[in-house]
């Protein structure tokens, strides 16, 4: 039996292991999920040490063309990596606040470009275009968009009783929002749906060629 | 000490996160610096994995020692990984050749099976919950989303091509689906905007913590 084959039966045990906790939480399926996890963090070691520390270094510490200022910023992230490792001890956890800042920091800049220039800019573009296309939907699509948008206001006027209201306009577009949201989640379960009946069917199918030997 | 390594905290991610914002946003020499930063910021976050990865072993590791509940589970997972890093090892000795790769073989054929396995799993959950949705007390908001969810349920299959039910399904997907999509894409993206100005201007210091 060629290692291939060996690899499709012990998918086939596994995938029957998985599925016998349709029956309930049982021996099976833990085993089965525990050796899921022990794979995957087997695999995502070996990703990020081949596929991301190895070239780095080789770049920059171990590249016979880097210079000192070459070593140095081969040096950084290292240090920034051993620093998070305090993290884990309650006394010296707050070293590692230094490397979580500066991946806070980068990282906000990062998301700030990408959600203007990613999504802000080009669905607010799209959404104006679209009235010009076609004046009935294009017009159904902007409503939808704003009155989504308006359902999250959460702005409110204070009343001389203590409690909070907001103005009539905004409740009113806010419910068509809802409208508009509940569709949404309604399509996305759908979807979602769909596509692990899609999965479950491979699944049976990858049984049943198993056991017929197709 | 305290007051002053909260201080260098906070010019931290300031000062590299609006350089970084700088960078971005003008290029040039200033750009270059940004993409520095960002791959410097990846490499962190590839060794943040790894200890993530260390300390996911080492708990399991003291489960087992201390034969708390489970330690039989902890000792598939660690002879799991421990099973891959080995294959890993022996193929780049190049003790363990053949092709496919053996570890191309364990992650395409159980890894990616356990996985489909509980993507497909993931049905009969998503099943209960509507039909826990419809034993509910009815309300307009659970009758709308119900009503979507079968029309687009049905819309979806290969007999419902070209009649009224596909019609409307492709109208559902392309009007108020997509406006309610962009609708809420837009409003994480403010909200990722207002945090992320936040940050920048040291209001929010969730990382001092």
């Amino acid at each position: 039996m060629s290692g291939e084959q060996i690899g499709l039966w012990a998918g086939f045990v596994f995938t029957l292991m998985i599925f016998s906790y349709v029956l309930g939480d049982n021996i099976l399926y833990r085993i089965a999920v525990y050796v899921f996890v022990g794979l995957a963090a087997g695999y995502i070691t070996i990703v990020t040490v081949e596929s991301v520390l190895l070239p780095w270094i080789r770049g920059t510490l171990l590249s016979p063309a880097a210079g000192i200022g070459g070593i140095v910023v081969g040096i950084i992230p290292l240090l920034l990596g051993l620093l998070l490792l305090f993290k884990t001890s309650p006394r010296l956890g707050r070293a590692g606040n230094i490397a979580i800042a500066f991946i806070i920091g980068v990282g906000t800049a990062v998301a700030l470009v990408g959600a203007v220039s990613g999504t802000l800019l080009p669905l607010a573009a799209a959404t104006g275009s679209a009235v010009r296309v076609d004046v009935i939907n294009g017009f159904l699509l902007a409503l939808g968009v704003i009155s989504t948008l308006t359902y999250f206001w959460y702005l409110a006027r204070r009343k001389p009783d203590g409690t909070t209201q907001r103005s009539l306009l905004i409740r009113t577009v806010g419910a068509l929002g809802q409208f508009f949201i509940i569709v949404t989640l309604g399509a996305l379960y759908s979807g979602a749906i769909l596509t692990s009946l899609t999965i479950f069917s491979e699944r049976i199918g990858f049984i049943v060629a198993r056991i017929t030997g197709g | 000490m305290g007051r002053l390594g909260s201080a260098l905290t906070s010019a931290v991610a300031i000062g590299f996160g609006l350089l970084t914002l700088l960078g971005l946003l003008a290029g040039g020499f200033f750009g270059t610096i940004a993409n520095l930063f960002i791959q410097i910021t990846v490499i962190t976050a590839a060794a943040a994995v790894l200890i993530g990865i260390a300390n996911l072993l080492g708990v399991h590791f003291g489960r087992i020692r201390e034969r708390r509940g489970g330690w039989g589970y902890s000792i598939i997972l660690l002879l799991s990984t421990i099973g891959v890093l080995l294959l890993y090892i022996l193929e780049r000795a190049n003790v363990l050749t053949g092709t496919p790769a053996p570890t191309t073989i364990l992650l395409e054929s159980v890894q990616v099976a356990i996985e489909s396995a509980l993507a497909g799993l993931v049905l009969f959950a998503l099943v209960y919950g509507a039909l826990r949705l419809l034993r509910r007390k009815v309300s307009a908001s659970g009758l709308l989303f119900t009503l979507v969810l079968l029309v687009l349920l049905a819309g979806a299959l290969p007999l419902a091509n070209a009649t009224p039910l596909a019609l409307i399904r492709d109208w559902l997907l392309a009007v108020p689906v997509s406006a309610g999509a962009r609708g809420i894409l837009l409003g994480i993206a403010l909200a990722t905007v207002v945090t992320g100005m936040r940050v920048l201007i040291g209001q929010d210091r969730s990382y001092r913590e």
